[in-house]
């Protein structure tokens, strides 16, 4: 596997505040990478600093670049939507292609075109006059057309409706992701990209909580639902979250075998969200 | 570089559009006044009919010629004003604008870095809005004496004797390009500390940019009763060695008395191997080049997105 973003102790302080807090993590060619954490928890600035917008400490590299020092470099391979109300509100459409068709060397007019006309978005119109779900429209189809290796989006459907979400995730998985593309992703709405992502890492406190593949999270965590005896047996197996629901205590257990909590209840792969909270109030413990 | 310069600076032209609607709004002005004053001054005495600049009535040719000199060198003037007002408002808009709308995160989303950006603003302030101002001046003397010559040959006039023949054209218009374009140089120091403000303010850059000299030349004053500071940054404005310090009366006193009935030279008046030797020239140009570093610095380092 080759590794694109490589990251060894990396922390970024704002005086006292540590909102990175020496982190290491490596994110592979190919992966759709959910990064997600509470308000605070150091997100953006880890985004920031992957993209070169802030300088930190420790070794950062990202598609072999310095991304403080050789921004230019890594922004020819890197795309990344900050957030939906971002694009100059003044510019056309038209002069927002022909800018980045000058600007960007792996631009391609012709496909951002193509995506623009499967919208309602007119080549004549200002930003201005385009409704919020409509700009989200225009960013993704320019970034759609430029053939970047990393692709980051900092809460990319902020305040958009459902609808606008769901074409987002629709367009960016069936017309854009491939192999050789890689996605890191950040988001409050966990439950609607869990699907998609590959890969996921918690953040809190500037601190990495969890890093894992979709695929070896489901072996390592199990939720138990149960009551009675078989609850109070399952406590003796140390669950790392537990609430109630519909009269019966739900579980979750990191590390724990599949087979010492069969025939104690039902058992199931946790939600992302329901892991990121168990995770999150063990990390306050 | 260059070519992203190129789409760096239409982008600016794209953003303020006032670079180009303001000389053409001034363009359209004049040329209205101008044909209001050949109507009016019609209206008000048959002597007047070739009014204006082709007056018959006007002494002599060298009247007619400082008049229409007057007119070349009065509009040119309008457009300068214009065109401080334009770099100081551009300037200081430039960098603020993009943090304050956050734009600022979809330009740094593209392979250009911030020294690429801060630099084709500097280029857009001290080099193409003087060039378009230009333009401006141009077109306007072109369509106002186009519009006088068919209002004198309307009334019978030789509007190539009375006007064309009655101005160096050539001479002023490249006069007003050297004019405006050694103002954006001569006034790059200035333009850079804007470019500065305009990435650094968090607020009100125009306060930003303005309260600091004033306080600095009031200080100065208090503590050592002199006024160096504010004497020199004002001084600044009247592009010395370019017209020796040069009066608007004194440069018509000086015509007045030359020899022959030549046009009227403008060219003649300034002194370009004086300006660019001049160590004002020079020790502008890098403050301009440090304060534009820093900008370029505040740009890349701030974090306030």
């Amino acid at each position: 596997m080759t590794s694109l973003v490589s990251a060894r102790g990396v922390s970024k302080r704002f005086g006292a505040v540590r909102a990175v807090d020496n982190v290491s993590f490596d994110i592979e060619k190919g992966k759709i990478l959910g990064l997600i954490g509470p308000n605070g928890a150091g997100k953006t600035t880890l985004l920031k600093a992957v993209l070169g917008l802030t300088d930190c400490e420790g070794d950062l590299s990202v598609l072999g670049f310095n991304p403080f020092r050789q921004r230019k470099q890594l922004m020819q391979n890197i795309c990344f939507i900050a957030d939906v109300a971002v694009l100059p509100r003044w510019i056309k459409v038209s002069q927002l292609l022909d800018y980045v068709e000058a600007i960007h060397p792996n631009f391609s007019r012709k496909r951002a075109e193509e995506l623009l006309r499967q919208t309602k978005i007119m080549s004549t119109s200002r930003v201005k006059e385009l409704s919020k779900g409509m700009v989200t429209q225009l960013h993704l189809s320019i970034i759609m057309a430029i053939d970047a290796k990393l692709l980051v989006l900092d809460e990319p459907t902020l305040g958009l409706d459902i609808l606008f979400r769901k074409e987002f995730y629709s367009n960016l998985l069936n017309d854009y992701f491939d192999e050789e593309r890689t996605i890191l992703i950040t988001t409050h709405q966990v439950e609607e990209i869990e699907n998609l992502l590959t890969d996921i890492m918690f953040i809190n406190d500037g601190k990495i909580l969890l890093d894992s593949s979709m695929d070896s999270l489901s072996d390592t965590y199990v939720e138990l639902m149960t009551s009675g005896d078989a609850a109070k047996k399952a406590h003796g197996l140390r669950p790392i979250a537990e609430h109630e629901m519909f009269g019966k205590s739900v579980m979750l257990f990191e590390g724990v075998s599949r087979d010492h909590l069969e025939g104690l209840g039902e058992l199931r792969i946790p939600s992302v969200a329901d892991l990121f909270v168990a995770k999150i109030k063990e990390a306050r413990k | 570089m260059i070519g992203h310069q190129f789409a760096l600076i239409k982008r600016e032209l794209w953003e303020h559009r006032s670079i180009y609607v303001t000389p053409a709004a001034i363009a359209v002005i004049v040329t209205l006044g101008v044909l209001a004053m050949l109507v009016l001054a019609s209206g008000f005495a048959k002597g007047l009919d070739l009014a204006i600049f082709g007056a018959q009535n006007i002494a002599g040719d060298l009247e007619r010629r400082a008049v229409l000199a007057g007119f070349f060198v009065g509009t040119s003037w309008v457009f300068l004003v214009a065109l401080m007002f334009l770099t100081v408002f551009y300037s200081l808009d430039s960098l603020y604008a993009e943090r304050k709308d956050k734009s600022i995160l979809f330009w740094r989303s593209m392979p250009v870095t911030d020294a690429e950006t801060v630099i084709s603003k500097l280029i857009t302030a001290a080099i193409v809005i003087p060039a378009i101002t230009a333009v401006g001046i141009w077109l306007t003397h072109l369509v106002n004496l186009i519009v006088t010559s068919i209002w004198v040959s309307g009334k019978g006039g030789d509007a190539g004797l009375l006007i064309w023949g009655s101005i160096s054209i050539l001479d002023n218009w490249l006069a007003a390009l050297i004019v405006v374009i050694a103002s954006g140089l001569w006034m790059s120091p200035f333009i850079a500390w804007f470019l500065f403000v305009s990435t650094w303010a968090k607020r009100m850059p125009i306060l930003m940019a303005f309260m600091p000299p004033i306080v600095l030349g009031l200080l100065e004053w208090i503590v050592f009763r002199t006024q160096y500071f504010l004497t020199t940054v004002g001084e600044r404005g009247d592009m010395t060695p370019l017209f020796h310090s040069m009066s608007l009366e004194r440069f018509f006193e000086e015509e007045q008395w030359r020899d022959g009935v030549g046009n009227i030279s403008l060219l003649e008046h300034m002194d370009l191997v004086g300006f660019v030797t001049d160590p004002g020239f020079w020790s502008g140009l890098l403050v301009c080049a440090l304060l534009t570093t820093a900008a370029i610095y505040v740009r890349r380092y701030r974090d306030d997105s």
